[in-house]
């Protein structure tokens, strides 16, 4: 079907669109990707219609043709509820760089360039197609970081390629030995040929060193406060809000299947890895002087309740990792979005330098209580269905070493009522007396995200829905063993 | 026995070409309308190999118009006229055009013919007519006389590694008593065959500056004009690496210890192209140094001693020599420091993503050529188990990476107030040819599913 073509194809022809009308006006640029962005979501609205989130079988989608090599797209309930969310956040990263003046064309033309690649990802069936837009996706975000970041961007931008590049060099070793091992390219031939594997473990633990950076994973995670804090907003959006998740995608939709048998000892490993991340992420973000740094490493807190939930290898657990990648796909953006339009006006980031924001400027303090909250997990908010299916999910199946992931989330609910209360609550600083508060448009995107929290939160079963065959057979290949 | 000579076309217009170079003088816009009429030459050589069909063995059995040759010698045409395009745009420094065109268009009809040869005496002859005018070319610029002292020092240098490459011959036909490449048998000749393959070898890295005596490219080519170092390093290589691989396939059969030979090589290039390139401040040593290092890949590759390697060798040669062309064009545009580059990207935005692109090439992300290129050579090491080399060959794409990206970091987020040189002269001549390179790295990229395939190189 075209439609899902057309999901990669809109983005980039918007993006030589940005390139090519940048040279008329700034505006016009800002409009043509405004334009693909809309265009993107109303392809995906157009194919929900057709019924891709009604929960269809992991055979769903299918895109392949002949006269492009390796070209073969699928959507099934694993990408469904990612493309979804790789189209919101686009769009309301589009939105948060409308007032950037710096070569804006270009910008928005990257922007756009890592919606595609990302697309990308979530749609290829090849696995030397994912490979590309895997690879596809650094290039954009390097200079967006590069370029349009904040003072310490360069060293940032670096160190995001090189550690991420260094993990798919690896990731790219496991899937070359899996393709020449079975002799397909074709992800579920892969699967389906997986005995024909010499080494299943070394291929596995191959390619999930590529996820687990990506995603990213305590210890490999150094690269992702860096390129957050640089990062100039939009930037920040789309790597919290997308590219974070292609780390959980990769390992449910390629590492897992391909070898299931790892999973023996790799279950343990991931939920070590994962309790460690959610409690060293939230104490460093508890001692944060910087909001946006905050930010950043309560992803790296939230990732790890990603690793966990995988780690039980059960199907609700594997709802429970899809949950908590949309929920923070959501949250997060809504906080780098928050600061940084503080950021606009302000021109700083640092804590101690606010108080009692929410009576000068009552849009944003509001606005930043909620994302708080939903990143806290209060419940009826999209954080805590995911989070409370993993750690449940988590205890069936290690029990009480689960333990200290509970003291994540109490340090959670700490850092992020810390934030509220030094920066919305009080009196208000004199420095910030005349702060301006957000206006419709600054509103725009921050509603988008409100919502789909809220309804998220009241809702989760609209994602399992979409995606619940999909769990079904990967936690069966997981119990299957080989 | 004439009816496979007109395969001969492309080679005897691309001579035909360096002769109207030659004889410019007399041409409509003299000294650029000959550049001109050489570039036109090449391009149409290329597009008749391209599109001319494949032959079995021709001139009894000592060329071979197979696919591979197709491959290389559309690659090496298209090079040149590539490469005579930009001459003729921007000239050549400080002397003038057209016998650097002539020169360079006879080594490509010798590379042409070294790309078919399946026999011991036409190598070494056609590997001399493609080497040998690189040597003047070193040394274009008669009043430079430290280049001349260098290009000298290329020239002594080079002859040595062909003597030592004669000399492994003369052992090989004496082995085999058959100078075809299809005769050549070294089964049970001991330690005398070894020595034979290992004189060879040794030689033909040399030539294309592999490991182990790779140094001498290094002294050698570093004062050298920029542009003739574009071609020098890209187009007599591409010929050599063709014939060296096809040389390789055909005795590994029948001696074993070469595939240890060449793997041994190839680590060792890898190893110290990147170490090597990590530290230089000037882009032409980095450029030399990282191309040893590609050569290492390649050399992967065809340690596994097979027919998938030997086709993913071939096609990396080009893949890899298509955005080195460009890269060293433009250095030749903006000059030999890292900084000349600074904030390239505000002065020049579509050069500046052009390098990107080239770069990114080199290192090896997808979908450009360079990715296609380094996936095949591991595909062939992987199928022959050389899973050490392989890890090898990612930890140095890793390395080489933060060489090229200090380039693009240069361009883009270098340091505005230095002060670089004056605007430079817009040309559409060598627009075109810089863009022709980038459109071939993504084409190549693209098409390389396919192009593989056509070389016959078959996985899984």
């Amino acid at each position: 079907m075209f439609a899902v073509e057309l999901l990669i194809l809109v983005p980039l022809v918007g993006a030589a669109l940005c390139v090519g009308v940048g040279r008329l006006s700034a505006r016009a640029s800002r409009l043509a990707s405004l334009g693909a962005t809309i265009a993107s979501a109303g392809v995906l609205a157009f194919l929900a219609a057709e019924g891709i989130f009604s929960g269809v079988a992991l055979e769903g989608w299918r895109v392949a043709r002949d006269t492009v090599p390796f070209w073969d797209l699928r959507i099934d309930g694993l990408s469904a509820p990612l493309l979804a969310l790789t189209a919101l956040t686009g769009l309301v990263a589009v939105l948060a760089s409308w007032g950037e003046h710096n070569r804006s064309s270009v910008h928005h033309a990257l922007l756009l360039g890592l919606q595609a690649s990302v697309t990308g990802v979530f749609l290829a069936a090849d696995v030397v197609l994912l490979y590309v837009f895997w690879e596809a996706v650094l290039i954009p975000m390097y200079f967006l970081i590069g370029i349009w970041g904040h003072e310490n961007r360069r060293h940032a931008a670096m160190k995001f390629f090189i550690y991420t590049f260094a993990g798919s060099a690896f990731m790219l070793v496991g899937i070359l030995m899996a393709v020449f091992g079975i002799g397909q390219t074709d992800i579920s031939m892969l699967v389906s040929g997986r005995t024909a594997l010499a080494q299943p473990s070394l291929v596995f633990w191959l390619i999930a060193i590529g996820m687990l950076v990506k995603l990213p994973a305590f210890p490999v995670h150094t690269w992702l406060p860096d390129a957050h804090v640089e990062a100039p907003t939009a930037g920040s959006i789309l790597l919290a809000g997308v590219l974070l998740k292609m780390g959980g995608y990769g390992l449910l939709r390629l590492a897992l299947p391909i070898s299931p048998g790892s999973f023996a000892h790799a279950g343990i490993v991931f939920a070590v890895l994962g309790i460690v991340g959610i409690i060293y992420g939230a104490a460093l973000a508890l001692v944060q002087s910087d909001l946006k740094r905050l930010v950043a490493l309560s992803s790296v807190s939230h990732m790890g309740f990603v690793l966990l939930a995988i780690s039980a290898g059960t199907e609700r657990g594997i709802a429970g990792a899809m949950l908590v990648m949309v929920s923070h796909g959501l949250v997060a953006p809504l906080l780098f979005l928050l600061v940084g339009q503080l950021y606009v006006r302000t021109h700083t980031r640092e804590i101690s330098r606010f108080a009692g924001l929410g009576v000068v400027t009552p849009r944003w303090g509001s606005a930043l209580t909620f994302g708080a909250l939903a990143s806290l997990g209060l419940p009826g908010l999209s954080g805590f269905p995911g989070e409370f299916l993993s750690v449940i999910e988590a205890f069936g199946a290690w029990s009480w070493p689960m333990i200290p992931a509970m003291i994540g989330v109490v340090i959670a609910a700490a850092y992020n009522l810390r934030a509220v209360r030094e920066v919305v609550h009080g009196p208000p600083a004199e420095e910030w007396r005349a702060l301006r508060d957000l206006d419709a448009g600054d509103l725009v995107p921050v509603m988008l995200l409100v919502a789909a929290i809220v309804v998220l939160g009241v809702c989760p079963a609209i994602v399992l829905n979409m995606s619940g065959d999909a769990f079904a057979t990967l936690a069966e290949l997981i119990a299957g063993g080989v | 026995m004439l009816s496979g000579y007109w395969h001969f076309t492309p080679e005897v217009l691309v001579v035909c070409g360096a002769f109207a170079a030659l004889f410019g003088g007399y041409l409509p816009g003299k000294d650029r309308g000959a550049a001109y009429a050489a570039a036109g030459a090449a391009a149409l050589a290329a597009a008749i190999v391209a599109f001319g069909g494949t032959g079995g063995p021709i001139v009894f059995g000592q060329l071979e118009p197979d696919s591979v040759a197709r491959y290389a010698r559309t690659g090496l045409a298209g090079l040149t006229a590539v490469w005579v395009l930009w001459v003729a745009g921007r000239g050549m420094p400080g002397e003038r055009r057209r016998e650097g065109v002539a020169l360079a268009l006879f080594a490509t009809a010798g590379g042409m013919l070294l790309s078919m040869a399946e026999d011991l005496i036409v190598m070494f002859v056609t590997l001399e007519l493609a080497t040998m005018p690189a040597y003047v070319l070193m040394g274009y610029r008669r009043k430079d006389v430290s280049g001349l002292k260098r290009a000298l020092d290329y020239f002594v240098d080079s002859i040595l590694a062909s003597v030592i490459v004669l000399y492994g011959l003369s052992f090989l036909y004496g082995i085999s008593g058959s100078t075809a490449f299809s005769g050549l048998e070294l089964e049970g000749s001991g330690m005398l065959g070894f020595v034979a393959v290992m004189l060879t070898l040794v030689g033909l890295f040399a030539k294309v500056s592999a490991a182990p005596l790779r140094h001498w490219t290094l002294d050698a080519n570093a004062k050298a004009a920029p542009v003739s170092l574009a071609f020098v390093s890209t187009v007599p290589r591409v010929a050599g690496i063709v014939v060296m691989s096809r040389l390789i396939l055909a005795i590994a059969a029948s001696a074993p210890a070469i595939g240890i030979l060449v793997g041994v090589a190839a680590a060792a290039s890898m190893i110290a192209g990147n170490c090597a390139a990590l530290s230089q401040g000037d882009l032409r040593r980095l450029l030399i140094c990282s191309g040893i290092a590609h050569l290492g890949y390649l050399m992967m590759a065809l340690a596994a001693g097979t027919e998938t390697g030997y086709g993913a060798a071939v096609f990396y040669a080009v893949a890899y020599a298509v955005p080195s062309m460009g890269v060293m064009l433009v250095v030749a545009e903006e000059g030999v420091a890292i900084g000349d580059f600074a904030r390239l990207a505000s002065r020049r935005p579509w050069v500046a993503w052009s390098m990107v692109l080239w770069l990114l090439s080199l290192i090896g992300i997808p979908p450009l050529a360079g990715f296609f290129g380094k996936l095949y050579l591991i595909g062939a090491a992987l199928q022959a188990e050389l899973m050490a080399l392989v890890l090898l060959a990612i930890l140095a794409t890793l390395l080489s990476a933060a060489y090229y990206f200090r380039i693009v970091r240069e361009m883009f987020f270098g340091d505005e107030d230095e002060q670089v040189g004056g605007a430079i002269e817009p040309s559409h001549a060598a627009t075109v040819a810089l863009a022709l390179c980038a459109v071939a790295t993504v084409a190549i990229g693209i098409g390389a599913p396919r192009l593989i395939a056509a070389l016959g190189v078959r996985f899984g």
